[in-house]
């Protein structure tokens, strides 16, 4: 009988360094679920580190998957900006949700201050106690620093800034400038207190995707604070990138290229991007992907295997490396048993 | 008069172009000319934000272009609509409440159907995003509302609609319910006992006045 020669940290590290590891790991791509399966509450896994990493750690376990716990949300970015959040508390939540963007109207983009102490603003202080936790664990210590253009969505109101994409454009750029410059200052922070080596920098790229913006206000808005952003890392000395490219987004894929990065990037796409597309656009990067999180919620056990091990065909001997991963968040309520299909995918179909 | 069709297109461009002070004077010309202000949303203001709808489902415009877009249908309409009430021919088509359900703010797509409702002379009260149960049920008994229009964009949330639902029509009888969002299908829509279902803004439109002529 098959079994696994590693650990998920042995697994990862081969998977870093471009060699082939036992088997595809599997990074499942959970927050509210890993409360959800420790019986605590959804906003727990936003709201305190401790409780946080613990979750997340015991949900690894359980699963046998190999993502291990970080901290990040999507609309990251309105709070730290001097904004409200609320954390997912009420019925039906499932993630962070800014209540009131730190802009109203257009002269608070001039009065915008990008805080003093980035280690005070807004999640930095729950970031940064759940980054202590991953480097007394020996973990790969995180830290989100964008995508810029999700960030500033969420400091202007994506529908606000929607519109200002076109009729105040330099607006959106002011904005996009002090983001960037707050995430430069972010990961100055981190390299200061870890060390550049065992940093992970992470982009959740949201608002970017085509279903909202066309791929010429990509190449105008985003492409440029995010080459900016990750060339002062790659300065820092940060050797490790985690970039979600979340929903439809194949007409910035071009785009996307021109960021730079290391061979020690995951570039992590959903449903609506092919995995092979991608392959082709990054074949010395580490592509990850695209299990539908809606059939792992609504789907049967058999049909999650099935997609899974299409995935794993796929993109299993891709130069740059493959992972296993959902396409974006999982539900916090998805069946345990279909998320588990991810593992025992790559035990099946996934070996090396 | 002044040649109709040559205003209605003016209308149209005006919003395809997002240009509020064209859409303005378009709107003041068509006044000048006579023409009916009611077809004069219909065929050219709410007819250019169709045509966007038409474009952007086939991925030649994007959210900005649809939101400017907006902005320049609601000049227009706010040369247009006071003359149709004053009118009194304003057929106010009836009254909905529309908003997003709890724990989803998504509300690009619901700002876009409330305004294509508005456009086809529907009276629409906005809760915004993050909307409870009760909000929806007491929001609807104070404005009398006809139609109740649900929105969510996540497979976690649009279970609250599902949820709601025994409570709206035991607390809302008479009222119809819509809902739509992109998780959400026809076939969703009928196993929960919704009224009506639009994929997108422009069927919204369709399916709310239709579900009002039924009433
Ligand atoms: C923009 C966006 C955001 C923005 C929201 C900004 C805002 N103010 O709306 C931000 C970045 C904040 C965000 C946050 C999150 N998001 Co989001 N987001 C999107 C995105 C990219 C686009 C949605 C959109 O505006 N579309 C454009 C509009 C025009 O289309 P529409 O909304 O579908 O509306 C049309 C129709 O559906 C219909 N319609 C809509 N409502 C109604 C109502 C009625 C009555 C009728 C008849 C018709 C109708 O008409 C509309 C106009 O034509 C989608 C991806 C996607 N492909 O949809 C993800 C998506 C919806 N988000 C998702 C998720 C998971 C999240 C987050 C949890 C974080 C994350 N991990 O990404 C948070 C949760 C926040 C929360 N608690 O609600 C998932 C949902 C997955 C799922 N199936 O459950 C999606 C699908 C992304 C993905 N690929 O997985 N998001």
């Amino acid at each position: 009988m098959w079994r696994e020669t590693m650990t998920s940290g042995e697994r990862m590290a081969a998977l870093m360094r471009g060699e082939r590891p036992d088997r595809v790991p599997v990074i499942p791509f959970l927050s509210g679920h890993a409360a959800v399966v420790c019986g605590q509450p959804i906003a727990r896994i936003s709201d305190d580190a401790e409780e946080s990493f613990r979750c997340q750690l015991l949900c690894q376990e359980m699963y046998g998957h190999d993502g291990s716990p970080l901290y990040a949300y999507a609309s990251a970015g309105g709070w730290e900006f001097g904004g409200e959040i609320e954390f997912p508390v009420k019925k039906y939540s499932g993630a962070v949700i800014v209540t009131r963007t730190p802009i109203q109207t257009e002269d608070d983009v001039y009065t915008l201050k990008v805080p003093e102490d980035v280690s005070k603003a807004g999640a930095l202080p729950i970031a940064l106690a759940l980054a202590r936790k991953q480097a007394e664990h020996g973990l790969p210590i995180t830290l989100q620093i964008g995508a810029p253009l999700t960030w500033a969505g969420s400091v202007i109101g994506e529908e606000r800034m929607m519109g200002w994409l076109i009729k105040k454009p330099e607006l959106v750029h002011i904005v996009l400038d002090k983001v960037s410059q707050f995430l430069i200052k972010v990961a100055e922070h981190y390299v200061k207190e870890f060390g550049a080596e065992r940093l992970l920098a992470f982009h959740g790229a949201a608002t970017e995707t085509n279903k909202l913006i066309s791929p010429k206000q990509f190449e105008t808005f985003s492409l440029p604070y995010l080459q900016r952003i990750n060339q002062a890392c790659l300065g820092l000395g940060v050797g490790s990138y985690f970039i979600h490219i979340c929903g439809e987004q194949n007409k910035n894929l071009k785009f996307w290229q021109q960021v730079p990065m290391t061979k020690q990037t995951v570039i992590s796409v959903g449903r609506e991007v092919d995995l092979t597309t991608v392959m082709e656009l990054f074949p010395e990067q580490i592509v990850a992907g695209n299990v539908d999180p809606t059939l792992i919620q609504e789907g049967r056990a058999e049909a999650v295997l099935a997609q899974c091990r299409e995935c794993i065909e796929k993109a299993m001997y891709h130069k740059g490396g493959f992972v296993l991963m959902a396409g974006c968040d999982v539900p916090p309520h998805a069946p345990p048993v279909n998320v588990f299909q991810m593992v025992k995918a790559a035990r099946e179909y996934g070996r090396y | 008069m002044a040649d109709e069709a040559e205003i209605f297109s003016q209308l149209k461009q005006a919003v395809m172009e997002g240009d509020e002070d064209v859409a303005v004077a378009a709107a003041q010309a068509a006044v000048a000319a006579g023409v009916d202000p009611q077809r004069a949303i219909i065929e050219g203001l709410a007819a250019g934000m169709a045509e966007m709808g038409r474009l952007y489902e086939r991925e030649e415009c994007y959210v900005p272009e649809l939101l400017v877009s907006s902005e320049a249908l609601y000049a227009g309409l706010g040369v247009l609509r006071p003359l149709v009430i004053a009118s009194g021919k304003a057929e106010k088509k009836g009254v909905a409440v529309i908003g997003v359900v709890q724990g989803d703010i998504h509300d690009i797509g619901k700002n876009l159907v409330k305004m294509m409702l508005e456009v086809n002379g529907i009276e629409v009260h906005d809760l915004g995003r993050d909307v409870d149960m009760e909000r929806f049920i007491t929001a609807t008994q104070e404005t009398q509302a006809d139609l109740l229009c649900l929105s969510a964009l996540m497979t976690t949330t649009m279970i609250a609609i599902k949820d709601y639902m025994p409570a709206f029509k035991t607390q809302l009888p008479g009222v119809k319910i819509m809902v739509g969002g992109a998780p959400l299908n026809q076939q969703l829509a009928d196993e929960w006992g919704a009224d009506g279902y639009g994929e997108n803004a422009v069927e919204a439109a369709r399916v709310a006045v239709r579900l009002l002529e039924t009433k």
